[in-house]
């Protein structure tokens, strides 16, 4: 704070000398003057981006159509980019399923939508702990999906060969009501058993 | 997602190249790009494979992909083989990696009967 004290009163000292410091400033141009009129009339250059300045014309126009949509053709297949080996593309089967309802108290729940799993591979009985070892990397992929439709293109699209399982869990509704304990011609009589 | 309405053409987001011609310039850089580098690979990475021989495996490696019709797919697959030049320009590959491209090592399958149970497999 003293130092700009000082440097204030040595400022007041030398003004003359110090007056080209304040012309180096200019307001004066039209842009910034309060005459509106004038700084509407003011032609300025044409903006150039940076990431466009040094391009030829073909590339601006290439970078232009990159932002938009090209066109392809045929069923989408992502099996040669998709990493996956292909010793694991070509000879695994998949099976797509709805899961079945738990026996236990989870009952219907975390059910309702379809499965994709892989065929199984050898499973061995590790010598160490007992443990069971497996030298497949599929084995414990699981994929849910809403609709068996999602998961037999989701099959299609990696290139591998699937099959879907339907479940037939749908039991036949049967009517009841009070009148059938009393029925003389079906073996739902319950009075007189 | 219908069986017409996935064969049929679709309106993408391009990758790299906004067509086939484009694409195809890019696979022939990087063709190049590998071709050339091949002689130093041989004398750096000390692989038992003469310059000849690689450049049959060099043009095995690219003519197994040339029924691609996806230009996306051609684009990813120069982006990976540009990656793969890179990693054996800068030595981050070692000499098994190099040879793995000749899968030589990878001993076939048992078909016959004693074969398979010499070698413990059903």
């Amino acid at each position: 704070m003293a130092l700009i004290m000082l440097r204030s009163r040595a400022l007041t000292l030398c003004s003359n000398n110090l007056k080209w410091t304040s012309a180096t400033i200019s307001t004066s141009a039209p842009t910034f003057s309060d005459d509106v009129n004038k700084a509407v009339k003011q032609k300025e250059p044409k903006q150039v981006e940076n990431n466009i300045a040094l391009l030829n014309p073909d590339e601006v126009e290439h970078k232009q159509k990159m932002k938009g949509y090209i066109t392809v053709e045929g069923a989408p297949d992502v099996s040669l980019i998709s990493g996956i080996p292909e010793e694991h593309i070509k000879g695994r089967r998949v099976r797509i399923y709805e899961p079945p309802k738990n026996a236990m108290q989870s009952g219907t729940n975390n059910i309702g939508h379809w499965e994709m799993e892989f065929d199984n591979r050898e499973r061995w009985e590790n010598p160490l702990m007992g443990w069971a070892s497996t030298g497949d990397p599929l084995s414990n992929m699981k994929i849910q999906f809403s609709t068996k439709e999602d998961a037999m293109d989701y099959c299609a699209k990696n290139g591998w060969e699937y099959f879907v399982q339907e479940s037939s869990h749908d039991k036949p509704f049967k009517p009841k009501n009070y009148g059938i304990n009393f029925s003389w011609n079906k073996r739902t009589r319950t009075s007189t058993k | 997602m219908s069986q017409a309405a996935k064969t049929a053409a679709r309106q993408v987001k391009p990758i790299l190249s906004l067509n086939k011609e484009e694409a195809r310039k890019r696979v022939l850089n990087l063709y190049k790009a590998w071709h050339r580098q091949l002689p130093y690979i041989v004398k750096q990475y000390d692989i038992p494979k003469n310059i000849p021989q690689c450049r049959e495996k060099l043009r095995e490696e690219f003519t197994k992909y040339n029924n691609i019709q996806d230009v996306r797919v051609v684009d990813m697959l120069i982006i990976k083989g540009q990656m793969e030049l890179k990693e054996v320009v800068e030595v981050w590959k070692q000499k098994g990696h190099i040879m793995t491209y000749f899968k030589e090592s990878q001993e076939p399958k048992p078909k016959d009967f004693i074969s398979k149970f010499l070698a413990g497999v059903n």
